[in-house]
């Protein structure tokens, strides 16, 4: 597997928009000029992109790493990249797309570099059975109702297995499709389909329980 | 992950259901429930509805996640501003080197 070469943003195929990240992703206003006076070396410039991305950068680092000090070495990392790599932007697809697929990268490359290269990342992606998802229907009695809070399913996500979350956050958070996920993680597209939908389950079987019984103060802690 | 030209809608049980299930919700615009092929098994299969129903709401309520949580403290934009000042002084230093090589040569 060849993460490195994989991983580096400047070695990545083009990338065609996603109309999808698009929509998520409106154009910023004055955004344009900060990026091309960026690229000339203005700092303001540069510290305007920081002000303007700093809270999606840091809350996707801390989505998929699921604690506040690796999410803020990691948005510091994504920055100082992004300054080097500023000069590759074409806006061939939004600036947020980009800042967030570079970002994406360099936490899987953190992940991998922790120890996650030690094992192979299809066994990383799938957790111990433990922490696996139910294989049943459960009643009906305990359905979620139709509805989630939000901040549950924040806590829901903070507790998820690392595999878990980084699949569901890329996905259903992101809004990255499975073909891009299978390429960033170097695995099957239908291996990104499964771990979504376990991940999905997990989050379910972990919302039953809250519904059930009160929150233990520690798992607040990583969405904090 | 199997192909959904071999799912026989008419005789599915909820075991296959659950098999087929993240192929169908990868499919289409995620909307398992409204699928008109699944109708008849979902009314036959309140476990199942329930469990397509719920995660429907999650998927539907992980989008609401996009929006940002916080801020990163202080520090992490003075870092890179250091960072960025180091990194720009050993460019300078190293292009008065290679100068200074120049007027050597």
């Amino acid at each position: 597997m060849n993460c490195e070469g994989q991983l580096l943003m400047t070695q990545a195929p083009p990338v065609r928009p996603n109309p999808g990240l698009f929509k998520r992703n409106p154009p910023i206003a004055g955004e344009a000029e900060a990026i091309e006076a960026a690229k000339n070396g203005d700092a303001e410039a540069f510290s305007k992109l920081y002000t303007l991305h700093k809270r999606r950068v840091y809350t996707l680092c801390l989505r998929m790493l699921g604690n506040v000090s690796e999410a803020e070495d990691m948005t510091q990392e994504a920055f100082l990249h992004l300054f080097r790599k500023l000069s590759s932007f074409r806006g061939e697809s939004a600036f947020s797309t980009w800042l967030h697929r570079l970002t994406v990268n360099l936490v899987l490359m953190h992940l991998r570099k922790k120890g996650l290269n030690l094992v192979s990342l299809e066994e990383t992606i799938n957790p111990s059975e433990e922490d696996a998802p139910k294989r049943d229907f459960g009643s009906r009695d305990s359905v979620l109702a139709g509805s989630v809070d939000r901040v549950a399913l924040e806590r829901a996500v903070a507790s998820l297995p690392p595999g878990y979350r980084m699949v569901f956050v890329l996905h259903d958070v992101e809004g990255f499709e499975h073909n891009e996920i299978a390429t960033m993680l170097d695995c099957s597209t239908g291996n990104s389909k499964s771990q979504l939908h376990k991940a999905r389950l997990k989050l379910r079987e972990l919302l039953r329980q809250n519904t059930q019984s009160p929150q233990p103060a520690a798992s607040t802690e990583a969405v904090k | 992950m199997t192909k959904q030209g071999e799912i026989n809608f008419d005789t599915l049980k909820p075991e296959e259901f659950e098999h087929y299930l993240p192929d169908l919700f990868a499919t289409g615009n995620g909307k398992v429930s409204q699928d008109p092929r699944l109708q008849k098994f979902l009314a036959a299969n309140p476990d199942c509805a329930a469990l397509v129903r719920d995660l429907e709401t999650i998927a539907e309520t992980a989008r609401s996640l996009f929006e940002p949580v916080g801020d990163p403290s202080d520090k992490v934009w003075t870092n890179i501003q250091t960072k960025l000042r180091e990194e720009s002084a050993r460019a300078s230093n190293s292009e008065a080197e290679d100068d200074e090589v120049k007027e050597i040569d």
